[in-house]
């Protein structure tokens, strides 16, 4: 019996080899460095600035949810998309000489062409595709969108294979039509920021206020509302909810693309055919922890998901040799929420109870 | 899937015990009521018992029942020697482009059993589990990592299908660790906590150098340091003296007689009895009381909860045995290729592909997932890109006369059109079909077939050699 537990206890070192690499000691070094005033500052603008991009990845989901209860897997595809049309736009419009006042120009051309090309392809999808199901239990909607993603996914993957721009994971040609203010650095107090990570902050903010405006100072935003708390009763009041549907589904795939448009600037995402996936499980997780269906949740959870994935990528650069230590730690966050709260920070507990 | 819910709805309240036959022994009165619900299958085997006259001994009826079962296993088991006598015949070069070669064929043996294990729990019970890949993964690695003598307590002289049984235990006591937590939720939530879990597997595995030296790449067998790799037999360990090794490379070759086998083909017989094991295993426990619960479960739960069935304990168990054969696949899969990498065995689109098998082949159906995923893998191989084992790309290469390839359509060449849109793009007419099913067809293959006859086939096909009918 000893000798098992010999044997057992023999091999800890050899499993937990690469997961602990340093001794405590330095690790409370770390930490020391950890909490200096600069290193702070720095992490929580990083933070800030993946909380933008997880609110922009995420709040089309969650309206899509609220309203509708599809739980859209097609979701990152459509970032993806409107990442290589935004991308593609720019690299068109932008040559080498272009000032930093046209390249904005252009981006923001990009970005409305990309709400409209997208909100159209949702419609489409929503009238032809998800509209036949809605009689029929909610997985099937699950079921279609999963399916629209591999037929998207493998469409965007044919086409640029045929002109040529896959061959990286990251489209550098689009990387490189950054406005110069972007490439910058900026000093921040006593530590420096990247220009890139203050305007996906910006922007980030924009949207959510948009979006927030949209749902609560407009007529259409309180039918929307109204939708979502009780659909048939909006439809006894003469509201055609069918319509309201297609408009919110087109509205959620629209935002999508829009944050598709803001990743293709990030080095760490791009424009690539693999950006559906990798966008796509992090907004489940933000919307879920958020509460599905809850924008003022999604807010919330991104600024959350967002902090920690900046913390934790400061710890794996700094002291632990775990590349997968920020993405662990998102998904961990969603188990968790499941665990001790299932229906996530704001969400109500029978909304989409299926 | 609840396909049939609000049909089942009227005759719901009368018939409260799933174990039970119905009024008519189990079977459907006609064409109509079956179309109405091609799930209520089978009832239980003994529930056939009751109109059989005492002149049929067991055996026969027995037989009988499964005929449609060995007609199945007799074509599977005649498929190397029928490709093989098609590939040298005059039709030999469409033969090669149509049929999937004996490899992709045992790709299609285990896993389907993967996607078979994933409809256990999801098609029965109505629980989408969209992280089944963890199970599968586990299997996978616990082989290789015992088998390159990783692992302490397990020798690396394990016989393989030991490992096979230990990796679907761990997958097992991971699995109720899991659904102890993931069963208090449902629906989309509980998609939503496996993926989850899922996901922290993968990105464990992924980076954990203690699984392999390069951990994205994922292990292979290399055996322990200073021994030769270990090859993976298929026999009963300990008393079958003929062991048949399985793999790519390693695999044994036998010659009975006027027939001689190679590696490839003895893979896939043996990979297939385990997985002919296994299929009999899950669907004696689907015919089982048990398996009645967890379609009474799919179909309304809180009415089984309300009938006395502790529903949570049921969905665990089942659970529990999915996780089992999930792992028992991922080790097959191991077994015969020799390595894993994270993203074949523990990333999320895994589960999706036995998503999709299941949903072509027939959700809620044990067999459906098996034809699911041969439709997947021989549409993957026929438009695959490196044509290997045949497929369209080197067929039309070789057959279409030069004028042909280089016709100019809309400023796109033959030859051009065929690569971009033919050339390894399965995905996409994959995907497709997977939408035209869950748009038209949300029963499956299985499940259309079964309406259309009126029942489970092997039921059917039994009742039509008694006379009945």
């Amino acid at each position: 019996m000893s000798a098992t537990l010999l044997a057992v206890l023999s091999a800890v070192p050899a499993l937990l080899g690469e997961l602990v690499t340093l001794p405590l000691v330095s690790y409370i070094d770390t930490l020391g460095q950890f909490l200096r005033p600069s290193t702070l500052v720095g992490v929580f603008v990083r933070g800030l600035s993946k909380s933008a991009i997880y609110v922009m990845i995420a709040s089309g989901l969650t309206l899509v949810f609220g309203l509708m209860g599809v739980l859209n897997f097609a979701h990152g595809s459509l970032t993806m998309i409107g990442a290589y049309l935004g991308g593609l736009i720019m690299v068109l419009a932008v040559t080498g000489a272009s000032g930093t006042v046209q390249r904005f120009a252009v981006f923001f051309v990009a970005v409305l062409v990309v709400f409209g090309a997208l909100s159209a392809l949702g419609g489409v999808v929503e009238v032809g595709l998800i509209r036949p199901l809605y009689d029929r239990p909610p997985i099937y909607q699950i079921l279609l969108t999963f399916g629209v993603t591999l037929v998207l996914d493998e469409l965007v993957r044919i086409v640029t294979l045929f002109y040529g721009i896959q061959p990286i994971s990251e489209w550098q040609a689009a990387l490189g039509t950054k406005p110069e203010p972007l490439t910058a650095t900026i000093e921040l107090g006593s530590t420096t920021v990247s220009g890139l990570a203050l305007f996906e902050i910006l922007f980030g903010v924009l949207t959510v206020a948009a979006v927030w405006a949209f749902l609560t100072r407009t007529r259409y935003g309180l039918v929307v509302r109204a939708g979502s708390e009780d659909s048939e009763m909006t439809e006894a009041l003469g509201i055609d909810v069918r319509r309201v549907f297609t408009t919110v589904f087109a509205l959620g795939t629209g935002i999508a693309g829009i944050a598709g448009a803001l990743l293709m600037w990030d080095p760490v995402w791009g424009a690539s055919v693999p950006l559906a996936a990798e966008t796509l499980l992090p907004a489940f997780v933000v919307v879920i922890v958020g509460g599905l269906g809850t924008f003022r949740g999604t807010v919330v959870a991104a600024l959350i998901v967002g902090m920690v994935d900046a913390v934790t990528t400061w710890w794996f650069v700094n002291a632990v040799e775990f590349t997968g230590l920020p993405e662990m730690f998102i998904f961990l966050i969603l188990v968790v929420t499941l665990i001790v709260r299932p229906q996530g920070l704001f969400g109500v507990a029978e909304v989409g109870g299926h | 899937m609840a396909i049939s819910d609000p049909d089942r709805a009227p005759d719901g309240p009368t018939d409260p015990t799933p174990t039970e036959p119905r009024g008519d022994g189990g079977e459907p009165v006609d064409g109509a009521s079956a179309q109405a619900d091609p799930d209520a299958e089978d009832v239980t085997e003994s529930a056939g018992a009751i109109d059989v006259s005492p002149a049929r001994p067991w055996w026969r009826r027995y037989a009988e029942e499964h005929v449609a079962h060995l007609v199945v296993i007799v074509v599977l088991g005649a498929y190397p020697l029928l490709h093989s006598a098609l590939v040298a015949s005059p039709v030999g070069a469409e033969a090669t482009m149509l049929l999937p070669d004996i490899e992709t064929m045992t790709a299609v043996l285990y896993f389907g059993l993967f996607a078979m294990s994933f409809d256990f729990v999801s098609g029965y019970t109505g629980y989408l589990s969209f992280g089944h890949a963890v199970f599968y993964g586990t299997g996978a690695y616990f082989v290789i990592v015992a088998a390159n003598g990783k692992l302490p307590l397990v020798p690396h002289t394990t016989p393989f299908l030991v490992l096979l049984v230990l990796g679907g235990l761990l997958a097992t006591v991971l699995a109720l660790v899991i659904g102890v937590v993931s069963f208090r939720l449902s629906g989309v939530y509980f998609a939503m906590i496996t993926l989850g879990v899922s996901q922290v597997a993968y990105v464990l595995v992924r980076d954990w150098g203690f699984l392999a030296s390069n951990p994205r790449d994922g292990p292979f067998v290399v055996g322990p340091e200073g021994a030769a790799a270990p090859v993976f037999s298929v026999g009963i360990p300990f008393v079958d003296p003929l062991n048949l090794d399985i793999g790519v490379l390693t695999g044994d070759s036998v010659v009975l007689g006027p027939l001689s086998l190679g590696s490839t083909e003895v893979s896939f017989y043996m990979v297939g009895l385990v997985v002919l094991v296994c299929y009999l295993a899950l669907q004696r426990l689907v015919h089982s009381p048990f398996g009645r619960v967890l379609v009474a479960i799919r179909e309304n739960e809180e009415r089984a909860r309300a009938i006395g069935y502790d529903t949570f304990r049921y969905k665990l168990a089942a659970f529990a045995v999915s996780g089992f054969f999930a792992a028992v696949a991922g080790g097959l899969f191991a077994g015969f290729r020799r390595s894993a990498s994270p993203d074949n065995s523990f990333f999320f689109l895994v589960t999706g592909d036995a998503l999709l098998a299941s949903i072509i082949g027939g959700f809620g159906t044990l067999a459906g997932p098996l034809y699911g995923r041969l439709l997947d893998e021989t549409v993957r191989e026929f438009l695959s890109k490196e044509g290997a084992g045949g497929g369209l790309l080197p067929y039309l290469r070789d057959t279409l006369p030069e004028s042909v390839l280089a016709t100019d359509i809309a400023g796109l060449t033959v030859q051009g059109a065929i690569e971009t849109f033919l050339n390894g793009h399965a995905s996409l007419y994959i995907g497709l079909v997977f939408v035209a099913f869950v748009l038209f067809v949300p029963g499956g293959l299985l499940g259309y077939v079964r309406a259309r006859v009126g029942g489970p086939i092997a039921k059917q096909v039994a009742r039509r050699i008694r006379g009945e009918n």
